[in-house]
C-alpha cells in the first residue's frame, strides 16, 4: 500500500516539470506543423506513445530551454497564468496566430498535503500522459483548419505574469496583442491535479 | 458262370475302350514325332501320314462297327443266357439284380460309350482339321522343296560354269605364262644386247670424256682470259661508279643550291614584304614623330588632365562628405520634425490664446475696465459678490432642501390621503352601484305594484261586470278590455327584460375591459423589467471591460526571441540591400569607363592592331589575286573578270577590240556561255568545239589559235 502512495505523489516540482514538458513538446509541435521553420532541421523521438518532432536548430532550442526553466520556475511560485506562443508576420509584426497555454492552479490531493507538509498531487503518471497524448494529436490535426502562412513568419512566446513579478535579466515587458477578425478553437486541457493546462489556438480569420 | 459271362460280357464291351485307350498314346506320339520329324524329311513325313490315315481308318471302323454292334448282340446273348439255364429261385434273384446291376451298368456304358463316340467324333474332326493343315504344310514343304532344287540345280549350273571359267583361265594362264616366257627370253636377249651396247657405250664414253677433258681445259683458259677481262671490266665499272658518284653528289649539290635558291627567293620575298612592313614603319615612325611633335602639347594636356581629375577626386570627397553631412542632416531632419510638429502646434495655441485674449480683453472692455488691476479689483468684486451670492445659494439651497423634505412629506401625506379618497370613491362607488341596484329593484317592485293594481282593478271591473249583468256586448268589451290590459303588462314585462339584458351586456363588457387593463398593466411592468434588466447588463459589462482594460497581470517575453532576431536579420538585409542600391546607382551614374581605363586601353590597341592586320590582309589578298590573273592570262591567254555574281567576262590577248568578249555563267552542273555578239560572230567555232566536242577549254584554245593565225598573217602582211 506504501508503495502504491508513493508512486502516485506529484510534487509541485514535478508537476511543474510536466507542463513545462508538454509546452516544449507542443510548441516543438506547432513550430513544426505551421512549416514555421524547414522539416529536415526536426528529428522525430517517441514520447508519450507517439512521434514528437522536436527541432535541431541551435537557436530555437536555446530559446526554448532558457524560457521554459524560467517559466518552471514561475509556475512552481504560481506566478504565471498563461503562456502565449504568437506566429507573427515578420515584414509587418502582424500577429496571424496566437497558441495560449493557459495554467491554472488546483488543490491536488489535500489531505496527503497536509500530511506531507508540502502540496502535492496524486493522479496516476500514465493517465497524465494519456491526456497529454489526446492533446498533442489534437495540435497535430489542428494544420487541417488552420489558415495557410504564405509568408515570412517568426514566433515569439508572451507569458503572462502576475504584475508582482520580477523581471529577470534578458526579459522585457512586451505589449499585449490582438487578433483582428480573430477565430478561437478550444482544445483538450489536461491536469496533473496541481496544474491545469488548457490549450486554446486562435488565428486570424482571412476573409 | 455267370459271373465269368458277365466278365466276358464287360471285356467285350470294355474292349474296344481299350484298344481305343490304347491307341490314343501312340497317335499323341506321333503327333510327337510328326511335329519333330517336321523339318527332317519328306519320307518320315509321308509315312507319318499314311500310319495317320491308317490309324483314322482303325478307328472309325472301331466307332462304327464294333461299339454299335455288341449292345444288342449283348441283350440277345443274355437272353439265350437266362433261357437256356433254368435258374433257382435264389439264383433267379441273384440273376435278376445282376441283371438289373448289369442293365444299370450297360446303361452306364453306353452312355460312357456315347460319350467316347462323341470324344471320337470331335477327336475325328480335331484330326482332320490336323490333317488339312498337315497337307498344306506339306504342300507348302514340298513348293519350299522344289524352289531349294530349282536353287540347287542354279548353284549347280554357276559351279558348272564357274569351273568352265576357271578351266579356261587356267588355259589361258598356261597361254599367258607361255608367252611371258617368250618375251622373258626375247627380254634376257635384248639385256645382252645391251649389255654389249653398254660395253662400247662406255668404251664411247671414255673417248668421249678425254675429248670433253680437251674441251675443258680449252674452256678454262678460255674462262680465264674471261675472268682478266671481268677484272678489267670491274675496274671500269668502278671508275663508272666513282664517276656516278660524283654526279649524285652533283645532283645533291644542285639540289642544295636549288633549296638555297628557294631559301633565297623565300628571303627576297620576307625581305620584300619586311620592306613594305618596314614602309609601313616609316609612315608610322612619321607619324610617331609628328605625335612626339606634338608630345609637349600632350603633357600640358596631361596635367591638366591631372589637375582635372585631383580636382573631380577632391570633389568625391566632398561628395561623400556631403552625402555624410546629408544623412546626419536627414537624421536631424527627422528628429527635428515632431519638434517642429510641436512648434506648430504651439504656434497654433498661441493664435488661438491671442485670439482668446483679445476676445477678454474686448470683454473687459465692454465693462468698462481697461486695466489688468482694475480687472483684478472688479473681479475681486466679482469674486466677493459671487461668494456672498454662493453663501445665499447654500441657504438658498439648504432651505430648498428643508422644502424639497416638507414637500416630500407633504406628497406622502398627500398621497397617503389620495389612497384614502381612492378607498372612499372606491366605497362610495359600491355604495352607488348598490343605490342605483336598489332603485331599479324599486322601480320593478314600483311596476309590479302597478301592475298588480290594474289586475286588481280589472277584477274589481269584471266583478262589476258580472254583478252588473250578463250582456254579450259588454262582455265581449271587457274581454277586449282584458286582452289589452294583459298585453299592456306583457309589453312591461319585455321592456323590463330588455333593460336587465343591457345591464347583464355592459357588466362583462366593464368586466373584459378591466381585464385588458390589467394585461396591458402587467406589459408594462414586463417591459420596465427589460429595461432595467439591460441597464443591468450594460453595467455589468462595463464593469467587465473594465476589468479587462485593467490587467492584473503584465506580459513578459525573452528580448532574443527568434521574432525579434528574425526582424532584426530583415532590418540588416534591408538596409544592406539599400546600400548596395545606392552603390550601384553612383557606379552607373558615374559610368562604366572609369572602371578600368587600363583595359580600356589594351583593348583599343589591340583594336588598332587588328585593323592594322586586316588591312595587310586585303593588301595582300589585293596583290595575291591581280598576280593570279596576270599569270593566268600570261599562260592561257585570257582576261577573265567577274562582272556579277556567277557571272564572268574573259576577253583574248589576241582580240582585236575591247569589244570582242564572251560571257560565261557558272551554274550548278557545269559552266555555260551566254549569247553575245561576239560569240554569234564565232559559229563555227562555237558548233565545232561546243555543240559536238563539248568542251569549253578545247573551244577557247581554238579561238586563241584562230586570233593568233589571224595576228601574225595581219603582221606578215604587214611586213
Amino acid at each position: 500500500m506504501s508503495q502504491q502512495q508513493t508512486k502516485n505523489i506529484i510534487t509541485l516540482r514535478g508537476s511543474a516539470q510536466i507542463i513545462c514538458e508538454y509546452l516544449k513538446f507542443a510548441m516543438n509541435s506547432v513550430l513544426f506543423q505551421r512549416g514555421l521553420y524547414p522539416a529536415e532541421t526536426f528529428k522525430a523521438e517517441q514520447h508519450y506513445g507517439i512521434t514528437l518532432l522536436l527541432s535541431e536548430d541551435a537557436q530555437i532550442k536555446n530559446f526554448l530551454t532558457n524560457l521554459l526553466t524560467q517559466s518552471e520556475e514561475w509556475i512552481v511560485n504560481k506566478k504565471v497564468s498563461k503562456l502565449s506562443l504568437i506566429i507573427l508576420d515578420v515584414a509587418n509584426k502582424e500577429v496571424l496566430e496566437c497558441w495560449d497555454f493557459k495554467v491554472e492552479y488546483e488543490e491536488g490531493d489535500t489531505a496527503l498535503s497536509k500530511e506531507r507538509n508540502e502540496t502535492v498531487g496524486n493522479k496516476d503518471l500514465k493517465k497524465i500522459q494519456q491526456e497529454i497524448r489526446d492533446v498533442m494529436l489534437q495540435v497535430a490535426a489542428t494544420i487541417s483548419y488552420l489558415p495557410f502562412l504564405d509568408r515570412r513568419c517568426s514566433f515569439d512566446v508572451l507569458v503572462h505574469a502576475k504584475t508582482d513579478c520580477d523581471i529577470p535579466e534578458q526579459w522585457a515587458e512586451a505589449e499585449p496583442i490582438s487578433i483582428t477578425n480573430a477565430q478561437n478553437v478550444q482544445l483538450k486541457s489536461f491536469t496533473t491535479s496541481l496544474h491545469k493546462m488548457e490549450t486554446v489556438v486562435t488565428y486570424k480569420l482571412f476573409d | 458262370m455267370a459271373k465269368e459271362g458277365d466278365m466276358s460280357l464287360f471285356n467285350d464291351v470294355l474292349e474296344p475302350f481299350r484298344r481305343v485307350i490304347n491307341t490314343d498314346p501312340p497317335k499323341e506320339k506321333l503327333s510327337a514325332s510328326l511335329k519333330l520329324n517336321f523339318s527332317d524329311s519328306n519320307q518320315s513325313l509321308k509315312e507319318g501320314l499314311s500310319n495317320l490315315l491308317s490309324l483314322g481308318k482303325r478307328k472309325s471302323s472301331i466307332g462304327m462297327g464294333d461299339v454299335s454292334t455288341p449292345d444288342k448282340r449283348m441283350r440277345t446273348e443274355s437272353t439265350s443266357n437266362a433261357g437256356s439255364v433254368p435258374p433257382s429261385p435264389w439264383e433267379a434273384k441273384k440273376m435278376k439284380i445282376d441283371l438289373i446291376a448289369a442293365k444299370a451298368q450297360i446303361t452306364r456304358l453306353e452312355a460312357r460309350v456315347n460319350h467316347q463316340h462323341t470324344i471320337r467324333k470331335e477327336m475325328q474332326i480335331l484330326f482332320e482339321e490336323e490333317k488339312g493343315s498337315l497337307i498344306e504344310q506339306h504342300k507348302r514343304d514340298e513348293r519350299a522343296l522344289a524352289d531349294m532344287e530349282e536353287r540347287l540345280q542354279v548353284i549347280r549350273r554357276r559351279e558348272q560354269e564357274l569351273k568352265d571359267e576357271f578351266s579356261d583361265a587356267v588355259k589361258e594362264h598356261k597361254e599367258m605364262k607361255a608367252n611371258w616366257d617368250k618375251d622373258k627370253s626375247e627380254l634376257l636377249k635384248q639385256i645382252a644386247e645391251l649389255k654389249d651396247k653398254l660395253l662400247e657405250a662406255n668404251v664411247s664414253s671414255k673417248d668421249q670424256l678425254s675429248e670433253m677433258k680437251k674441251d675443258m681445259d680449252e674452256l678454262l683458259q678460255a674462262l680465264e682470259g674471261a675472268q682478266s677481262e671481268v677484272d678489267i671490266l670491274k675496274k671500269e665499272v668502278a671508275k663508272q661508279t666513282s664517276r656516278a658518284e660524283q654526279c649524285t653528289s652533283l645532283r645533291t649539290q644542285l639540289e642544295k643550291q636549288t633549296f638555297e635558291l628557294q631559301q633565297v627567293t623565300n628571303k627576297l620575298k620576307e625581305l620584300e614584304y619586311e620592306k613594305d612592313s618596314y614602309k609601313d614603319w616609316q609612315q608610322q615612325s612619321k607619324t610617331a614623330q609628328k605625335r612626339l611633335s606634338n608630345m609637349a602639347e600632350l603633357e600640358k594636356e596631361v596635367t591638366r588632365l591631372r589637375a582635372n581629375e585631383r580636382s573631380l577626386r577632391d570633389a568625391v570627397c566632398n561628395k561623400l562628405l556631403l552625402e555624410e553631412q546629408v544623412h546626419v542632416l536627414t537624421t536631424k531632419v527627422e528628429a527635428l520634425q515632431p519638434v517642429q510638429q510641436k512648434l506648430h502646434d504651439a504656434k497654433v495655441k498661441i493664435a488661438s490664446l491671442e485670439t482668446a485674449l483679445e476676445e477678454w480683453k474686448t470683454a473687459a472692455r465692454n465693462h468698462g475696465v481697461e486695466n489688468a488691476r482694475a480687472l483684478s479689483s472688479a473681479l475681486e468684486a466679482a469674486l466677493t459678490s459671487q461668494l456672498t451670492a454662493t453663501a445665499g445659494c447654500s441657504e438658498a439651497q439648504s432651505k430648498l432642501a428643508q422644502l424639497t423634505e416638507e414637500v416630500a412629506t407633504a406628497k406622502y401625506e398627500r398621497d397617503k390621503t389620495a389612497t384614502k379618497l381612492n378607498d372612499l370613491q372606491t366605497v362610495r362607488k359600491n355604495q352607488e352601484s348598490l343605490i342605483h341596484r336598489l332603485q331599479k329593484r324599486l322601480l320593478l317592485v314600483t311596476r309590479e305594484r302597478d301592475s298588480y293594481r290594474q289586475q286588481l282593478d280589472c277584477y274589481e271591473k269584471e266583478l262589476t261586470v258580472t254583478l252588473s249583468g250578463e250582456g254579450g256586448v259588454g262582455g265581449a268589451a271587457l274581454a277586449a278590455a282584458r286582452v289589452e290590459q294583459l298585453e299592456k303588462s306583457l309589453q312591461a314585462y319585455r321592456d323590463l327584460l330588455a333593460s336587465l339584458d343591457q345591464t347583464a351586456h355592459t357588466k362583462q363588457v366593464e368586466s373584459l375591459r378591466a381585464e385588458v387593463s390589467k394585461w396591458r398593466e402587467e406589459a408594462e411592468s414586463l417591459r420596465r423589467d427589460v429595461l432595467k434588466l439591460q441597464a443591468q447588463r450594460d453595467v455589468l459589462q462595463a464593469h467587465l471591460e473594465r476589468l479587462h482594460a485593467q490587467p492584473a497581470t503584465k506580459v513578459l517575453h525573452m528580448m532574443d526571441n527568434p521574432a525579434a532576431a528574425a526582424q532584426k536579420q530583415i532590418q540588416t538585409d534591408l538596409e544592406a540591400a539599400q546600400e548596395e542600391i545606392k552603390r550601384l546607382t553612383a557606379a552607373l551614374r558615374e559610368g562604366g569607363n572609369v572602371a578600368c581605363p587600363e583595359e580600356m586601353q589594351q583593348l583599343k590597341q589591340q583594336l588598332e592592331n587588328s585593323r592594322i592586320k586586316l588591312k595587310r590582309m586585303k593588301e595582300e589578298y589585293t596583290s595575291c589575286a591581280q598576280e593570279y590573273k596576270d599569270v593566268v592570262y600570261m599562260l592561257l591567254g585570257y582576261k577573265i573578270d567577274r562582272t556579277g555574281h556567277n557571272n564572268y567576262r574573259i576577253s583574248n590577248m589576241y582580240a582585236e577590240s575591247a569589244e570582242e568578249y564572251l560571257t560565261f555563267t557558272l551554274c550548278e552542273d557545269g559552266i555555260e556561255m551566254v549569247q553575245t555578239d561576239y560569240a554569234e560572230t564565232l559559229s563555227e567555232l562555237v558548233e565545232l568545239h561546243l555543240q559536238h566536242h563539248h568542251s569549253i577549254p578545247v573551244f577557247l584554245s581554238a579561238l586563241t589559235m584562230n586570233l593568233f593565225t589571224r595576228t601574225t598573217m595581219q603582221q606578215d602582211a604587214h611586213e
